[in-house]
């Protein structure tokens, strides 16, 4: 149950990286990865702010504020250079490792005796139930688990009807035609280009917040943590396509958030089955695969019975 | 209103696949003209017009739009002032988002982008009012995708939506080829009301010679990246199918003594 529990609030956090990924990938079309670099950069940055003991929220969204730099990086790259999209983000990522490395000092910060944002909700849940354990339906809860999964799902509500609100003001729905039809948003007097690193810029923010929760999630950060981050994301976002559709934004966000906790759940499941933890990647990444190829498999066998008949 | 004075564009300069698409092309167009433009396949109307958005930067030549020039403005910039149908109906809207997220788009064209909602009550009501005209139903589908639309109706309000803000120049780009003959109709009548209810500025392009009889209150026929022919006021109002079509076949028939001829050249010198 616990450890339930616990790949829930991951799958709640980590949804910040699959709503950055859904930006870029989904909105944009961009395969963006700089995601790998920006989600330890959120990580770095916040774990070393709240090292000097600053506040946590502040060091959260200082977290945030980097990853936006690095989108922004990667957006300038793709649009005023002209250099592939792909190889922007390729670029940002590299170059990212030794900036996080130079942020934190070292290779990994623990975070255990700091003042976090993860602390804070477990003081706040102890104050409120008076005991560290919970009987819940017969089952024994760390409170700490229990207030995360009320703070961090309030917090991924907040960001994601900031979010949903934003997509629809004037620039963000611009910003969601820039990524549907380039040619007709520049006919309408919006310079696509800018849209991009804007996109890239909130995407990689929405993933460095992520990166910065995880950190103090886990207790602790690690200049590795982003490695196979993207597909990820990518998987979490394909769950929630099959789960809710994408006609209408409100639902991709809804079921993005919805596939990412599926995703961490689906995980732990498995891992309590005996999967080999070094195998997760590679499984991660096969399923990745299957989705992008096999609704076209299924379209191209629709659309040859012939073949099939003849087979 | 809109200038292009001795306009030159080669595509892919110095290559094999050199082209010359504009060769100097001079044009002046009066407030409030509706002009044609016609020309065989690749003769440079299309290029004419992207060099008017400033789908591209011109080799030579200005562009001056109400008297401003923008030769050196980005596409986006121009759009301040300019109006646009493609040929292709795709490439005029934003498929997976509504009828009126894309009304929206269009409403703030040349424009500022901030913070506001996109849709407003009011704005929701002008423009269902303005879809409701065209008499196809899509008043009641204003939330849905424009993506499910079909081409004439898309085509339709994409022509709505660049008329919407009352643009300085209109450009039309063959916006009726892609379409059934009954869908190209109703575009067609929609352009006219359009364009007469605000005397915008218009240049179309078209491969209909009905059209280009019929349309319009003046005529430029488009030949190896130049203009050839300019058809004015009474000479205009004459015109007709028939007449057009003669002119190309003379065209044609140029084209064929030029190439006899410089075989027979060839024949004599090489
Ligand atoms: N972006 C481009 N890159 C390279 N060549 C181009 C480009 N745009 C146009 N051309 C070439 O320029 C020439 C003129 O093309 P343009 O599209 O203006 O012709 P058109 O008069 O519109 O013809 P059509 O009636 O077929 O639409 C053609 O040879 C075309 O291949
Ligand atoms: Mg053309």
């Amino acid at each position: 149950m616990n450890l339930l529990l616990g790949a829930a609030a991951i799958g709640f956090i980590l949804s910040l990286l699959a709503l950055g990924v859904y930006v870029s990938f989904r909105i944009f079309e961009f395969s963006d990865i700089t995601a790998e670099g920006s989600i330890t950069t959120g990580a770095a940055i916040a774990a070393v702010l709240l090292t000097h003991g600053w506040a946590p929220l502040t060091a959260t969204f200082a977290g945030a504020l980097g990853g936006m730099c690095a989108g922004t990086v990667t957006g300038l790259l793709a649009t005023r250079c002209g250099i592939n999209r792909l190889l922007s983000g390729i670029l940002t990522m590299t170059a990212l490792y030794s900036i996080n490395l130079r942020i934190m000092g070292k290779s990994n910060i623990p975070l255990t005796n700091d003042h976090t944002m993860v602390s804070q909700a477990e003081a706040w849940g102890k104050a409120a139930f008076g005991k560290s354990t919970l009987a819940i339906w017969g089952w024994e809860v760390a409170v700490r688990d229990a207030s995360l999964l009320i703070m961090v799902p309030a917090l991924i509500l907040v960001v994601c009807l900031a979010l949903y609100f934003f997509l629809h003001t004037n620039l963000g729905t611009a910003m969601r035609a820039t990524g549907d039809n380039a040619q007709m948003i520049r006919a309408l007097g919006v310079d696509d280009g800018v849209m991009v690193v804007f996109g890239l810029a909130l995407s990689n923010g929405l993933i460095a917040l992520g990166g910065a929760l995880l950190a103090q999630y886990q207790g602790f950060a690690d200049v590795q943590m982003g490695i196979g981050m993207v597909v990820w994301g990518l998987a979490s976002v394909i769950i929630g396509e099959a789960l809710v559709g994408t006609r209408k934004l409100g639902y991709a966000i809804t079921g993005t958030v919805m596939g990412s906790v599926l995703f961490r759940l689906l995980v732990a499941v498995a891992l309590r089955w005996g999967l080999n933890p070094n195998d997760l990647k590679l499984i991660t990444a096969a399923f990745v695969l299957a989705a992008l190829i096999v609704p076209n498999a299924l379209k191209s066998l629709k659309q040859k019975p012939r073949s099939l008949t003849h087979a | 209103m809109l200038e292009i004075r001795n306009v030159w564009k080669t595509f892919h300069p110095g290559t094999p696949n050199e082209v010359r698409a504009l060769q100097g092309v001079d044009l002046t167009l009066e407030d409030g003209s509706f002009t044609i433009i016609i020309g065989t396949n690749g003769s440079g109307k299309s290029t004419t017009l992207n060099a008017v958005a400033g789908s591209f930067f011109v080799d030579e030549g200005q562009l001056r739009i109400g008297g401003t020039d923008v030769t050196r403005w980005p596409e986006h910039r121009r759009a301040s002032l300019i109006g646009r149908v493609f040929q292709n109906p795709f490439s005029g809207t934003a498929p997976s988002l509504s009828i009126a997220e894309n009304f929206s788009l269009a409403a703030r064209r040349g424009l500022s982008r901030g913070l506001g909602p996109a849709l407003g009550s009011r704005m929701k009501a002008e423009m269902r009012d303005a879809v409701r005209q065209l008499n196809m139903g899509l008043e009641a589908r204003l939330d849905n995708a424009i993506g499910t639309l079909s081409g004439g109706q898309r085509q339709a309000l994409t022509l709505l939506m660049a008329a919407w803000r009352k643009p300085q120049l209109l450009l039309l780009d063959e916006h009726t080829a892609a379409l059934d003959p009954k869908s190209a109709d109703q575009v067609i009548a929609l352009s006219e009301t359009l364009i007469a209810r605000d005397r915008l500025t218009t240049l179309m392009v078209t491969h209909s010679m009905q059209q280009a009889a019929s349309l319009g209150d003046r005529l430029i026929m488009m030949h190896r990246g130049k203009v050839i022919h300019d058809l004015r006021g009474a000479e205009k109002a004459r015109v007709r199918p028939a007449d057009l079509l003669e002119r190309f076949e003379e065209l044609r028939r140029s084209e064929l003594l030029d190439e006899s001829a410089a075989e027979m050249l060839e024949r004599l010198y090489v």
